[in-house]
């Protein structure tokens, strides 16, 4: 009997053999293979075979497909990670690594179509389905309140999304920062007043009378009027309020390193002032506050002859 | 000159010199120079009123005359100076700075001459003397070498000045028969006397005015006596400079300014820097000459006896103070410390504004208006992370102060193609414009705080006249001796609910009065401040 010769491709390997070769590839370079790497490692491996065998392992939810300046690279994917998708398909999953990817700022509903190219009832749906398994949540931002970004479940939302300390459920507290002006205010003052009745040498009085934005920022936080933590940072913008109501101005001074407050060698320093003028003489008239002040002619409607806010301001 | 500005110069001339004055006045200020004839025939008044109000207003130096423009055998053109209109609502407080700086007879002297325009120093000083007589008890009078003296105190100072001689003015232009507008009005400080006392002889006292004599003395109160004495000064009329006045109400400011901001002993020391300058630095200057601190010691009042640390330690105060009121510019003899005019009238400007918008529209949006001016150019999102205003609230300030023209929108595009979904859109205030524009509406306002009081008295006129008859009843039957029953009865004509109505129109009118006055010092403060920016771009 003439043999059959059954030509038998010696480099032909199961699949599944592949796949645990690539695998443990995988977990031998943690950083990610490229494609190279596994031509190296076996070179009888045919690139159909070699494909199908990735596309396997990344339909099963076991690698994951990153992009690097040279070339494609697969990673083992956390096997935690891997069970959270369990269930769920590609599209999710796309889905899901987009906002991972977003970090702790969100990403739009919007951006996500861009980035994924899904068409948007697909998108809300598959939103919809991660919202329910806690995988994502969504967050109001401040800046447009209608305008929602989301953002992996356990991760803190970023300052610039809540607006940090003067917001809390996306409402400008504004009663909280106009105490917290009128106290920053009241210690400068009461400083300021300190230091003049003091009665030494104008140079001192003058420097007695500053304060550093470190001591407001002790002040404040023993008063212990605010609910949240204040940093240094939001003290100065509520003394920067003060000084564009211009009953606060501010020198900086060099410091040296390490000395209590200082940032980058510098302190910043606050004083109460003294307006410069009395109100202006235009203000004490009502001509200098009247609404229609532009309408006001002789012989019209309405106009000096017959003005009622003139009346009112004589007779009082 | 701006509508707002002529209309309350007629006003101020139909309340001083009568509606003849007032027509021919703003119909030279709004047509620019003309001469006699235009005048005549666009005003539609006769030729001799006409004559008669140019008179009036070149005796007050509102208006000038030249040779016409088309060469020199045109007649001369007449123009009317607004300015100096607009002076006549600072009469008041010129009056009142000479009565602190010399006393009565100094602001007689001053009122004599603002009411008379030019006059010559003999006729000045026997009017002031017979005056001030007037007011003194019985047997006592002035001398006129009292009043002769404080007239030469104010000449020193420069408060008076020389008119500046018509008949010269002409001869030069004889000499350049071909040149045309270039012959510029010459100033009065171009004449090298302009600051001389002239040597007359007038020796004797001031007369007391009997009642007898009250018939001729109110014929010849608007007219000049006709004196026949000559007392050697004949030709030489003397007027206020009023840009000197201005000066030392520009350095009060500074002084009230200091003193606010930081205390009295600095405020003093800028009020010795000041002094010392006065006559040193001219009057558009940015700066004041460098004073060494040595010098300023030896000058300060003997009654602040502080030492010489102390003062150095207030002087690095005052050059450290953001405000910069004074600067250092060098170091020899102790520091060479000078005073920043221009920037102090800027502070001053600046403050104006913003308490301007403060009392109109309220803490925060004056918070809004202070956080434009120092940051320049915000967007709407800053504005709002800057001042700590919520959103929407700062958007209605905003947008209110925008109505209002306080605040102006720079547009920054990023496409050539202006879209709004692709610009900037920049908030940002210009202090200049907006100075001017409020230095407008404190016209208006003027305008309307006049037309107000004349109204309140036009409405009252009745109840006016009678009661000016009432009293010249009272007198009468009082100088002829009458009984107590009979003036009981004549007063009583007035009944209680006119009394009431008399007494509250005075206290309206007096309201009104005293408004005017603080609306013009906000004018000072503007004028000034324009005028300084003017001369540095320049």
């Amino acid at each position: 009997m003439s043999e059959v010769k059954v030509k038998k491709e010696k480099n032909v390997s199961d699949p599944v053999e592949v796949e645990n070769r690539i695998r443990e590839l995988c977990q031998q370079f943690p950083h990610g293979i490229t494609d190279q790497v596994i031509q190296n490692d076996m070179p009888h491996l045919e690139p159909q075979q070699r494909a199908a065998a990735i596309n396997k392992l990344l339909s099963l939810g076991q690698l994951d497909l990153l992009r690097n300046s040279s070339g494609l690279l697969y990673r083992m994917k956390d096997a935690q990670s891997a069970s959270k998708m369990k269930g769920s398909d590609n599209q999710e999953k796309l889905v899901y690594q987009i906002i991972e990817d977003a970090g702790n700022k969100g990403i739009w509903s919007r951006d996500i179509r861009f980035k994924s190219n899904l068409p948007l009832t697909e998108i809300n749906k598959i939103l919809k389905n991660l919202e329910s398994k806690k995988l994502i949540k969504a967050v109001k931002s401040v800046a447009a309140s209608k305008k929602k970004v989301y953002m992996l479940y356990n991760l803190q939302p970023d300052r610039s999304v809540t607006g940090g300390a003067w917001y809390s459920d996306q409402d400008f507290e504004s009663e909280f920062v106009e105490v917290l002006n009128q106290q920053c205010f009241k210690f400068l003052q009461t400083k300021a007043d300190m230091s003049r009745d003091s009665k030494q040498s104008p140079m001192v009085q003058r420097n007695s009378s500053f304060a550093t934005s470190h001591e407001v920022w002790k002040y404040i936080c023993e008063l212990g009027i605010s609910k949240v933590d204040l940093s240094m940072d939001d003290i100065e913008t509520i003394l920067n309020t003060l000084i564009y109501d211009g009953k606060v101005e501010m020198t900086v001074i060099a410091a040296k390193e390490g000395t209590v407050g200082s940032v980058d060698g510098q302190m910043k320093l606050y004083r109460g002032v003294n307006p410069v003028i009395q109100p202006t003489g235009l203000v004490k008239t009502p001509c200098g506050l009247c609404p229609v002040f532009d309408d006001c002619h002789e012989g019209g409607e309405i106009s000096p002859s017959n003005c009622i806010y003139m009346t009112e301001w004589l007779d009082f | 000159m701006t509508a707002q500005e002529v209309r309350l110069c007629g006003l101020l001339l139909r309340e001083h010199f009568g509606e003849v004055v007032e027509k021919v006045g703003t119909h030279l200020l709004r047509s620019g120079a003309q001469n006699l004839r235009t005048i005549i025939h666009e005003t539609g008044l006769p030729l001799d009123l006409v004559k008669k109000s140019l008179c009036v207003l070149v005796q007050h130096g509102a208006c000038n005359f030249r040779s016409g423009r088309k060469g020199p055998g045109c007649p001369t053109e007449y123009q009317a100076s607004g300015d100096r209109i607009l002076r006549i609502l600072r009469y008041p407080r010129y009056i009142y700075t000479a009565k602190t700086l010399y006393g009565d007879t100094g602001e007689l002297i001053i009122e004599e001459l603002l009411q008379r325009g030019h006059m010559t120093m003999s006729s000045t000083v026997k009017t002031v003397a017979d005056r001030l007589t007037q007011n003194m008890e019985e047997g006592r009078s002035m001398d006129y070498s009292e009043v002769t003296s404080a007239f030469s105190k104010l000449v020193e100072t420069q408060f008076l000045q020389r008119c500046p001689p018509m008949g010269g003015a002409r001869n030069t232009k004889d000499t350049t028969p071909g040149t045309p507008a270039s012959t510029a009005l010459l100033t009065p400080e171009s004449f090298p006397d302009c600051y001389k006392v002239p040597h007359i002889t007038l020796i004797g006292r001031g007369k007391r005015r009997h009642s007898s004599d009250d018939g001729e003395d109110q014929k010849s109160a608007k007219k000049a006596k006709m004196d026949p004495e000559t007392h050697g000064d004949e030709g030489i009329y003397w007027q206020v400079n009023f840009e000197r006045f201005h000066l030392h109400f520009r350095d009060q400011a500074v002084i009230s300014a200091v003193a606010n901001k930081l205390d009295q002993t600095c405020s003093e020391i800028v009020r010795t820097m000041l002094r010392m300058s006065e006559v040193t630095t001219s009057p558009s200057a940015t700066c004041t000459k460098p004073l060494s601190a040595n010098e300023i010691f030896r000058s300060l009042p003997a009654s602040y006896n502080i030492l010489r640390p102390i003062l150095d330690q207030y002087l690095t105060l005052l050059v450290d103070d953001p405000m910069e009121f004074v600067g250092k510019a060098g170091e020899s003899g102790g520091g060479m410390f000078v005073v920043n005019l221009h920037r102090a009238l800027a502070n001053l400007a600046r403050a104006t504004l913003e308490s301007a918008v403060q009392e109109r529209f309220g803490s925060r949006s004056a918070r809004i208006f202070r956080l434009l001016l120092r940051k320049r150019h915000l967007e709407q999102k800053q504005v709002e992370d800057f001042a700590m205003i919520p959103a929407k609230e700062a958007k209605d300030m905003l947008y209110t102060l925008l109505s209002q023209n306080l605040v102006q929108l720079q547009e920054i595009p990023k496409t050539p193609d202006y879209a709004p979904s692709r610009t900037f859109y920049l908030y940002t205030v210009n202090q200049l414009p907006t100075a001017r524009m409020l230095l407008q509406n404190c016209y208006k306002t003027v305008a309307n705080l006049i037309e107000r009081r004349l109204f309140e008295t036009k409405e009252s006129k009745r109840l006016l006249e009678k009661s000016q008859r009432i009293e010249a009843i009272l007198a009468s039957l009082q100088v002829s001796g009458a009984e107590p029953e009979q003036l009981t009865e004549v007063e009583e004509m007035i009944t209680a609910p006119e009394k009431q109505q008399l007494e509250s129109l005075r206290l309206h009118i007096n309201k009104l009065d005293s408004a005017e006055n603080q609306v013009d010092e906000t004018m000072f403060l503007l004028e000034a401040y324009v005028s300084s920016t003017a001369t540095s771009t320049a």
